[in-house]
């Protein structure tokens, strides 16, 4: 009985240890993660932001992605390869028509289909309130790319799935 | 005190190995049950209304459609890449069906379908479409709003996760 009591106690411990290990120690996995974190905190926006807020935000965009990336959203007529400055503009006039925005990620499945490119297929949540007071709420399927370039991912490519075709 | 004692042992039982077995069996069975069976959730929107308002609760049921094909009138709910955010739909339609909207009406292979669970007023008007293989027609109770700004459309049956409880 005290033998059982102890490989219980023994596999709790390493149970425990693993955990840990999976939480803590970084990898690839955790650092394509920490992007989507930068971006969501990079688009969230409140009422009381400022403009040096605003100009540091949109700069900390397009840091996050590539020099060329490839942009898929034919609902939103948006459809090929914009640079970096283009991005940064677009998402700032893009902030600018929103007073408070929000952006979630949720569900990632991430492959490394090579050793510097990670797929990602996720669902991302936009909420929000225009300047006009409209409510918005957009859930969409993304297809994103990341490429690693010099020790950090960068979005390369952003598709919309369809889910739903009308 | 032998009443005090139970209490103590319900709240604070000893960790012995059968305990530790059987809370460990509710913890997993619990996980797989919520996690992959019965999905709980909230609904945010109100494209289904008034037949389900938002922010109530419901379970996702995945066993109806893993050994059963949606049919016409079954509330879906529909992934996006995950389950973390799922849609809330009725299907209207199914695989080589014909769907159009005229003046608010649905037709379905050119026949006016009845809906009773559509309440609010609509003026909806859509060109006839055929579903496509292996996909449901899908779109909420509320029609209320523009037929722009309604998510609707044709998904992938794999995409159907389960139906809502009640």
């Amino acid at each position: 009985m005290v033998k059982i009591k102890y490989l219980l106690i023994g596999g709790l411990v390493v149970i425990i240890g693993m955990v840990v290990v999976f939480y803590f120690f970084p990898n690839e996995e955790k650092k394509v993660k920490k992007q989507f974190r930068l971006l969501s905190e990079g688009v969230l926006k409140s009422p009381e932001e400022n403009a040096f807020t605003m100009l540091q935000k949109m700069k900390n965009i397009g840091a996050l992605f590539d020099e060329h990336c490839e942009l898929k959203a034919p609902s939103q007529s948006l459809s090929g390869s914009y640079a970096r400055e283009e991005i940064s503009t677009y998402a700032g006039s893009a902030r600018a028509y929103f007073s408070k925005l929000d952006l979630k990620f949720y569900d990632f499945h991430i492959i490394f289909s090579e050793r510097a490119v990670a797929k990602v297929t996720l669902t991302a949540r936009l909420t929000g309130r225009s300047t006009a007071g409209e409510q918005a709420d957009e859930t969409r399927e993304l297809d994103c790319v990341l490429k690693k370039i010099e020790n950090k991912w960068l979005f390369s490519q952003i598709e919309v799935v369809e889910v739903l075709k009308k | 005190m032998a009443v005090n004692n139970k209490i103590r042992q319900f709240f604070f039982p000893s960790l012995t190995p059968k305990f530790l077995i059987r809370a460990s069996s509710v913890a997993l069975f619990a996980y797989l049950f919520f996690g992959y069976l019965c999905i709980p959730f909230t609904i945010q929107g109100i494209s289904m209304e008034p037949t389900y308002r938002n922010g109530g609760v419901n379970f996702c049921w995945r066993l109806h459609t893993l050994f059963s094909e949606p049919k016409r009138y079954d509330v879906v709910t529909v992934r996006f890449a995950g389950s973390k955010v799922m849609l809330l739909k009725r299907v209207v339609a199914r695989e080589g069906e014909q769907v159009e909207f005229r003046d608010g009406g649905l037709f379905i292979d050119g026949k006016k379908i009845e809906e009773p669970y559509v309440r609010y007023p609509c003026h909806w008007n859509l060109p006839p479409r055929r579903v496509e293989k292996d996909c449901v027609y899908v779109v909420g109770d509320n029609r209320s709003m523009p037929i722009e700004n309604h998510y609707f459309g044709q998904a992938s049956k794999s995409r159907v996760m389960g139906v809502p409880l009640w």
